[in-house]
């Protein structure tokens, strides 16, 4: 069956690439793309490891059809990182021990970005929406929930002080 | 195998597509369920239509009287909506249960009625709000009652394959009206619900003027309780009327026994105090206008 | 303030940027020039005879690269899991498993496997491959496989003659005389509890990618918990010298919790099969569904106690018994019931006691390893059989544990001391969490929704010896640039041990972290060991990595005494500087930190390890350190305690809080220990209220993905209390003893306890889901 070429923004930049009708989107970053960070945890959409996010909300990967992909502005795990250095999420998450075997961390990280990036001030229920529908086995959860916590403090302090986040 | 991918720019483009391709292509909006389904090879289709890029179809809008939801609309964009949240609770609560976070992003109400899975949280919620949805073919455009979309378990009379839902609607809250959805779930996040009830009433002073119930999974789609809805017409609103009205819900409340979503015995056995708190929530809700 | 410099630290992890950037590997992200990909056929039926395979279409597909059936595969018996080399010399190791069978043995198990240029071009020959099966009765339950009549399951395979589908051997475990104590108790509970299977649910299913060279050298990564017991299995299915096996972990492993210590389900054999057939490599990774199906689960099972005690609740006696649901495969069938046993008999000073318990063959999906071994089984019966005793006697069951859990120095049935415990400040420290003075106070007359307070006790081990086989090795090398190079054969399965060993490397040594480097988890790189698993790595191999730290320490205080002229003992390294532990002997010229030559001339006072190690490798010499120990055990010690809340119309059980106190001999990183505590208590939340695999009649399972399997989210998660508390066991590196799996041994018997007290009814059978408690409630 035909491919075609389709053209995103991916982590900033704009990317064209020739994907299949019948692909999702998660295929195409880890085996096209070979942009692993974004992991497969059960590929049905219903563990969060595969979450990106997809024009500014986080979506599973593995449910997006490739083709919608399309003009989209999509940021992956790979993208999180600036210039000058580790996202404060990220910062948390390692200073908190939020990070256990790591497998559902990039999802994780990226529903949690999709709500700061939105709300510098969420309550602990907010944080829970976010990442309700990212499973993890190895933390409880417990840490996870102080890193985002911590992590928006960071960022509401940086947006005080002028920062660019 | 999907051979194709398209984004029509308008309902009547969507509506030539399915035509030209003679069942071979079928409507896709969220895709959280279909997609699922196209993998399994629960279904297959050549082309798929997607819904997303119609403009028409993104909103929550108020019109004549009505609330008015368009293909596109998402779970999180109806959960937070402050139309829905003012006209109709009852939805917002479920489509903030459905699934995840994620799911919610890309699923949408209409994909939730059209899947006709009898345990979908918005189509639940929508049955109590007297909904109906406008559908477009080729031929026009016709309008068909929420309860009417069942056909079977699982299987809706909606073909998507020439039939594009492109809008549901319900009338906009009155004075003294309020609704509510509850369910019992497994846990708090990525469950279908193992029973879900939803309700809307109109009070008169210290009586209910009239009460819609509803009950799920217990057929295809969501079933009134009938007895209930009867008992509850103009009486006194008390917690012995909403305990009565529970009870008598068990009459229509065809439950299977489930090895997943738990047995018979166990859904008929706490439907009762279901029915109860729906009725409590929204008498709550329509007290607060 | 801690007296060391790393240990005892929350040091932030060293994989803590390679995971949060997603720049890290793990084994479902490699891809290799060629690489074709495996999908595997699975029975539908839970006990079958392939009468004929014909995958005669299969191999024409275009794509396909490598079919391997029963026809083709390697014919070696095997047990996936690390018995294979770890079990005891004492007793027969049970070999039950080929790669692929002429027999099935529960729905899931494998019958062919593809390696094809695409997963999807794998599938579609699937579906080419044409089985006729002769179906063969199936038993599910293992007190039905017992009977006479039951299918017999692996018919001349070491079964014990005792009874029937029993692998291995009955574990036996007297201590005294039973009969006496019970005779001599005033109050007798005796009491049988049902446990479910339940699954692991690592977040990276089970995977592999093997590759193999024109020698015929073989390289796997995996997701295996055990690199080196591994590779042995491998070498024997398919009779290679492990010496031309490698097996390694990419770095990073997604989780494991026991589910492959030893083999990832057959990810590696399969992959390393169809690698050797199709000359290319081949990646094999386990969908969600066969993670499910087709890997270790818990196992369920029955476990009965008898407890007999004086009334003012002196523990008299205790006979436990246990016949534990081992599936179609034994994998640790014969060591796990003799750890459910041994740790539940030692939680308490209880002069006599009996344990009889064994595993059984059946058709379900195979029970292994997973975080807890038996351990969690026999614990929720144990404590709810005090409890029940508590009741029974009219004491307060955190009075009733205090008077009788073990002390150090109490002498019990295990072949090494109970060196340590504080316990007793565990039990303080939960019951002030959890507010237990308000026990019997939490409720008003006529609620609906009900509290109680529970409350739960336990121990395990620091490492799998006696029950297995248990040794470590490591060594140490000092590069010539000063920096330490440290060499372990465990892989880090999340927990943490890359960074906790080389804290207790780096303290040892007095070096400056950033310049210890560790490798592991390879088996090319490093010595023997039994691999992460058994709560061992911090406290088994630990203990190596601080014996060749400290022979390399050792090696460089020799040499450099000969400069300063004073004994080598008087030598310290600190900070990565070696200088008398004394008063300084005298200024050095420069920067302060001077050459050896300048030392000997009494002109300066410290080294660098950069100035010596550069010393000495230019005179010809390296400084190698060995470590090479045979673990001793210690027990680490648990308290947890639960409130709850029952809706008693509904039967939903809600955890408000869980406390668990520990006591881990000595947290060498107190942050990922915290951590280890909460990611078990949840899982014992779960363990307790929702998860649960069943089967119906045709022996499928009916719990298969993350959407039906109940396990708890972020939503369902209540407030958790973790408290670390030490008592420094001088067995273990700096006092460290077990701590990974000692978080789901106690979760689900506090809550369990909890959930009694406040509704007044005592459930044999978890989980206790909303429909159980309800029925329960309503009848």
């Amino acid at each position: 069956m035909p491919n075609q070429i389709i053209s995103f923004r991916l982590n900033g930049e704009v990317i064209e690439i020739a994907v299949s009708p019948a692909e999702m989107l998660l295929d195409v970053l880890r085996e096209k793309m070979h942009l692993t960070g974004t992991k497969r945890g059960c590929g049905k959409g219903e563990c969060g490891a595969c979450t990106i996010i997809f024009n500014g909300k986080a979506m599973n990967a593995c449910l997006i059809p490739a083709m919608r992909a399309q003009g989209a502005d999509i940021q992956t795990i790979e993208g999180v990182e600036g210039e000058g250095g580790l996202h404060p999420l990220q910062q948390s998450f390692i200073d908190k021990g939020a990070v256990q075997c790591g497998f559902c961390t990039p999802g994780m990280i990226m529903s949690a970005k999709a709500l700061l990036d939105k709300n510098k001030s969420p309550s602990k229920d907010q944080i829970r929406e976010a990442v309700g529908g990212n499973i993890c086995r190895c933390t409880g959860y417990v840490k996870i929930e102080e890193a985002v916590e911590d992590a928006a403090r960071n960022l509401r302090a940086n947006a005080v002080k002028g920062g660019d986040l | 195998m999907v051979q194709n991918y398209v984004f029509p720019a308008t309902v009547s483009e969507a509506v030539t597509v399915l035509s030209t391709n003679r069942g071979k292509a079928r409507i896709i909006a969220g895709g959280t369920d279909l997609m699922l389904e196209l993998q399994d090879g629960k279904n297959t289709c050549d082309v798929l239509v997607d819904l997303t890029q119609i403009a028409e179809l993104k909103n929550i809008t108020e019109e004549n009287g009505f609330i008015r939801i368009g293909a596109s609309v998402t779970h999180a964009q109806a959960a937070k909506s402050e139309l829905v949240l003012k006209h109709a609770p009852a939805l917002a609560q479920a489509c903030r249960k459905v699934g995840s976070l994620q799911i919610r992003n890309m699923g949408t109400i209409i994909g939730n009625i059209v899947t006709g899975n009898p345990a979908a949280d918005a189509a639940v919620a929508l049955a109590c709000l007297e909904t109906t949805a406008e559908i477009t073919t080729q031929e026009g455009m016709q309008t068909m009652p929420l309860e009417d979309m069942y056909a079977g378990v699982c299987l809706s009379c909606i073909d998507s394959c020439c039939q594009v839902v492109t809008h549901v609607r319900f009338p906009v809250k009155q004075k003294g009206q309020g609704s509510a959805y509850l369910r019992m779930e497994q846990r708090k996040a990525l469950a279908l619900p193992m029973l879900a009830v939803s309700a809307m009433v109109e009070l008169d002073g210290d009586a209910f003027k009239w009460a819609r119930v509803l009950i799920a999974p217990v057929g295809a789609g969501p079933q009134h309780a009938l007895d209930a809805e009867e008992f509850l017409k103009g009486a006194p609103l008390t917690s012995a009327t909403m305990a009565e009205a529970g009870q008598l819900a068990r009459n229509q409340a065809m439950f299977r026994s489930s090895a997943i979503r738990g047995s018979k015995e166990y859904r008929m056995g706490v439907l009762p105090v279901f029915i109860e708190r729906v009725l409590q929530a929204a008498v709550e809700d329509a007290r607060k206008a | 303030m801690s007296q060391f410099e790393y240990v005892g630290k929350s040091v932030n992890r060293r994989d803590g940027v390679d995971k949060t950037t997603g720049r890290g590997l793990f084994t479902t992200d490699i891809f290799l020039p060629g690489m074709l990909f495996a999908k595997v056929l699975r029975s539908p039926h839970p006990h079958a005879r392939i009468v004929s395979i014909d995958t005669s279409e299969a191999e024409k597909l275009p794509g396909v690269k490598a079919v391997m059936t029963h026809k083709n595969g390697p014919k070696n018996l095997f047990n996936a899991a690390v018995p294979m080399f770890l079990t005891i010399p004492q007793l027969e190791r049970v070999l039950d498993q080929l790669l692929f069978d002429e027999i099935v043995r529960h729905v899931g198990d494998e019958v062919a496997a593809v390696a094809a240029t695409s997963e999807a071009v794998a599938e579609k020959a699937l579906a080419l491959i044409k089985v006729e099966y002769e179906i063969l009765p199936a038993v599910f339950d293992p007190l039905e496989a017992m009977k006479p009549e039951a299918p017999e399951l692996h018919p001349g395979k070491g079964c014990t003659p005792e009874g029937r589908n029993i692998p291995a051997e009955i574990v036996k475990i007297p201590y005294n005389d039973v009969e006496k104590g019970l005779a001599e108790s005033d109050v007798i509970i005796e009491e049988t509890f049902e446990l479910p299977v339940v699954k692991q649910v690592q977040m990276e299913t089970q995977a592999a990618v093997a590759q193999v060279d024109g020698d015929g050298n073989v390289t796997v990564w995996s997701t295996t918990q055990t690199p080196h017991p591994s590779r042995a299995i491998l070498g024997k299915i398919f009779d290679i010298p492990a010496g031309k096996i490698r097996v390694l972990a990419p770095p990073y492993v997604g989780g494991g919790f026991g589910v492959r210590i030893g083999l990832s389900g057959k990810a590696e054999p399969i992959a390393m099969g169809l690698a050797l057939l199709a000359k290319r490599p081949v990646k094999m990774i386990y969908t969600r569904k066969e993670d499910f199906i087709a890997s270790d689960t818990r196992h369920s099972g029955y476990v009965t106690i008898k407890l007999g005690a004086k009334k003012d609740g002196t523990f008299q006696a205790l006979d436990m018994k246990a016949v534990l649901n081992t599936g179609a495969f034994c994998t640790f069938g014969a060591e796990l019931p003799g750890v459910c046993g041994a740790m539940t008999l030692a939680i308490y000073r209880i002069p006599h006691q009996r344990y009889f318990g064994h595993s059984v063959y059946t058709n379900c999906t195979s029970a292994g390893a997973m975080r807890g071994f038996g351990n969690p089984q026999g614990n929720l019966a144990m404590e709810q059989a005090v409890d029940m005793m508590a009741e029974k006697l009219g004491m307060d069951p955190m009075e009733l544990r205090k008077k009788n859990i073990m002390r150090p120095g109490d002498p019990w049935c295990l072949p090494y001391p109970c060196g340590t415990s504080e316990l007793p400040e565990c039990i303080r420290q939960g019951a002030e969490s959890i507010g237990w003075s308000r026990r019997g106070k939490l409720n008003e007359p006529g609620s609906v929704k009900l509290r109680g307070l529970g409350m739960a006790v336990g121990t395990h081990v620091s490492n799998a010896w006696p029950f297995c086989v248990d040794y470590d090795n490591a060594y140490v090398t000092i590069q010539s640039d000063g920096s330490a190079q440290v060499a372990s054969g465990v892989p880090d399965i999340g927990t943490g041990t890359s960074t906790s060993l080389v804290q207790i490397a780096a303290e040892t040594l007095g070096m400056n972290m950033d310049n210890v480097g560790l490798t592991y988890g390879d088996t090319l790189g490093t010595p023997f060991d039994i691999g992460s698993h058994a709560s061992r790595t911090c406290y088994a191999a630990g203990t190596a990595i601080k014996a060749a730290a400290a022979d390399a320490r050792k090696q460089i205080l020799d040499y450099a005494a000969g400069y300063f002229n004073i004994p080598a003992e008087r030598l310290e390294i600190k900070k990565g500087v070696i200088a008398p532990m004394a008063e300084s002997l005298g200024e050095c010229s420069g920067s302060g930190l001077c050459q050896l030559e300048e030392v000997k001339e009494g002109k300066g006072n410290s080294v660098t390890m950069e100035e010596l190690a550069y010393h000495a490798h230019v005179r010809n010499k390296q400084f190698i350190g060995v470590g090479r120990i045979v673990p001793e055990n210690a027990p680490p010690w648990h308290a947890c305690f639960a409130e709850v809340e029952v809706d008693t119309r509904t039967g939903q059980v809600r955890v408000v809080k869980l406390t668990a106190a520990h006591d881990v001999g000595r947290a060498i990183n107190p942050m990922i220990v915290e951590g280890q505590i909460e990611g078990g208590a949840v899982q014992g939340i779960g363990y307790a209220l929702s998860e649960e695999i069943t089967y119906n009649d045709k022996g499928r399972q009916q719990q298969y993905s993350m959407h039906n399997y109940m396990l708890p989210t972020a939503e369902d998660t209540p407030e958790i209390h973790s408290i670390i508390v030490e008592s420094h066991d001088p067995t273990g590196p700096f006092g460290a003893k077990g701590a990974g799996e000692c978080s789901l041994v106690c979760p689900a018997s506090a809550i369990a306890n909890a959930v009694a007290d406040a509704t007044g009814y005592r459930f044999k059978k978890i989980p206790m889901t909303p429909e159980r408690v309800f029925k329960a409630l309503n009848s």
